[in-house]
């Protein structure tokens, strides 16, 4: 086997297109995600509804979405639904953040339906009993708990979804993949350009990874605040 | 206060009460006793539509409470209701599940309500717990919480369902005796209880359930001392 010379002087003459790339990787991921997040509070809530015309939408919904290939969906978007709705393509952007938003609300959904559902009957319980509206106990009681629970699952969506943003270059995006893509037609090398991207992707998930234990720990498993934890741990009252 | 009519429950198939009919006055106190599944938690349950009723009527201050017409809503906030698990809420502080239900739902001021949460923190004796998260509580403590938190929405009745169920003993009495003082103060108390201590020394009325129906109904001393069904007797030679 003949090991290449590895020139990543290279990357550095594309320095400009790798982070033009990493910016709309990041700006699809972060859109997509925040989308998905409140598409997937309805459809999670929609998922537990009593009624049926709530319910089976929402199912279907996450089922289809759940149930077929992203990159199909992206493609379905962008060539056949966007144009058939506005007469005209919207762009590889719009149709990518549509697509990610979609799909990452299907996922979302369930995890949301699951916290919820976790939190005991008596705390809803006990909100009605006091006079609260369903939707005031669901704000105020409900979802405040519920969320913690969701925070770890919603971060590994985060990171699937940042990882799964590549697939955009199908419809080419010019996101992070692409900037590889194009440096490796250029040049016809491949190891410089791919390993490049890789490790940006591999950074951008440790940075998620990073942010999500914060979060994770902010919202550790008791709710006392942690400096008063310690002076409870040495036995004085707050 | 409280009517009663033809009060049926069913789960499904299973039908857990069976036509009950009763009347509760201002100021009473009312115990409910009976076998375990016997409905008194179900029955509890539906004075406030925690539960659906499945046919008959309950009727508060005569406002029908399930009349598709009626807020539930608004007739909650004059029945208070404190559970077996106390269901604090545990991602606020004391104070907070004491003030959110009045300031969320009656639009109190937060001023108002605090001043309003600490009374009733003196009240039931926890004053210096303000501050402090649900989990920092004992069981005792907790539920003395969850009385002052129903309270804090000025019910006019309070449903109690088997508070000190799931106490250590030596917690039970700080808990009656909040429900004493409350009763002293002229609350009207709907109280399932397995404390025959309690229901012989503080109810008007005690109600002997079975088999979701009202099997036998009167004062502690016709129902402890002089039982007329045999039911009643079993259950009591079980319990006293
Ligand atoms: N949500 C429900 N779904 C189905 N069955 C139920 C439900 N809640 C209660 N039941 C059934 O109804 C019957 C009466 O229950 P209930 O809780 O009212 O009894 P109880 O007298 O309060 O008993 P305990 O003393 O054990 O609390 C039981 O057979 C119980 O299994
Ligand atoms: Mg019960």
């Amino acid at each position: 086997m003949d090991f290449p010379n590895i020139r990543f002087d290279m990357i550095w003459e594309y320095k400009e297109l790798f982070l033009h790339g990493l910016w709309v990787t990041l700006s699809l991921t972060a859109l997509g995600y925040l989308g998905g997040i409140i598409l997937g509070l309805i459809l999670g809530m929609g998922k537990l509804s009593k009624r049926k015309w709530i319910f089976y939408p929402c199912k279907y919904y996450v089922d289809f979405f759940r149930g077929t290939p992203l990159l199909v969906q992206i493609l379905l978007i962008h060539t056949a639904l966007i144009p058939t709705i506005f007469g005209h393509s919207l762009g590889y952007f719009v149709s990518g953040v549509t697509a990610l938003m979609l799909n990452c609300g299907a996922y979302n959904a369930e995890i949301i339906r699951a916290g919820i559902q976790s939190i005991e009957k008596g705390q809803m319980e006990a909100a009605r009993s006091l006079g609260m509206p369903h939707s005031l106990a669901m704000k105020t009681i409900i979802l405040p708990q519920a969320f913690r629970r969701m925070v770890p699952p919603l971060g590994n969506e985060l990171i699937a979804l940042l990882k799964d943003s590549s697939l955009v270059t199908v419809i080419a995006a010019n996101d992070l993949l692409y900037a590889g893509k194009v440096v490796s037609g250029a040049y016809f090398r491949f190891w410089e350009p791919y390993i490049t991207v890789a490790i940006l992707y591999l950074l951008l998930t440790f940075i998620c990874t990073k942010i999500i234990a914060y979060v994770e720990n902010r919202f550790s498993n008791s709710y006392v605040p942690s400096s008063r934890r310690k002076i409870f741990s040495f036995g004085r009252s707050a | 206060m409280i009517k009663i009519e033809g009060l049926h429950k069913s789960f499904g198939e299973l039908e857990v009460l069976k036509g009950i009919d009763y009347e509760i006055n201002e100021k009473e106190i009312i115990c409910v006793i009976g076998p375990s599944g016997s409905g008194k938690s179900t029955f509890l349950r539906c004075i406030n539509m925690l539960e659906e009723i499945t046919a008959g009527s309950v009727f508060i201050d005569g406002v029908k409470v399930n009349d598709p017409k009626t807020n539930i809503n608004d007739i909650r906030k004059d029945v208070g209701m404190v559970f077996q698990q106390f269901n604090l809420f545990p991602h606020m502080k004391v104070l907070d599940n004491i003030t959110v239900s009045p300031r969320k739902v009656k639009n109190m001021d937060a001023k108002e309500a605090e001043i309003l949460a600490r009374q009733l923190l003196e009240k039931v004796g926890l004053a210096d717990k303000a501050n402090a998260y649900p989990e920092q509580l004992s069981g005792g403590q907790m539920q003395r919480v969850a009385i002052a938190r129903a309270l804090a929405m000025k019910p006019r009745v309070m449903l109690f369902d088997e508070p000190t169920s799931a106490l250590d003993p030596e917690m039970v009495k700080e808990v009656l005796d909040v429900m004493k003082q409350l009763a002293y103060e002229g609350m009207t108390m709907v109280v399932v209880t397995h404390e025959m201590g309690f229901a012989r020394e503080m109810c008007d009325r005690v109600l002997f359930m079975d088999q979701g129906l009202l099997m036998e109904e009167g004062t502690p001393a016709q129902i402890f001392n002089h039982p007329n069904h045999e039911r009643t007797k079993a259950f009591l030679s079980k319990v006293l």
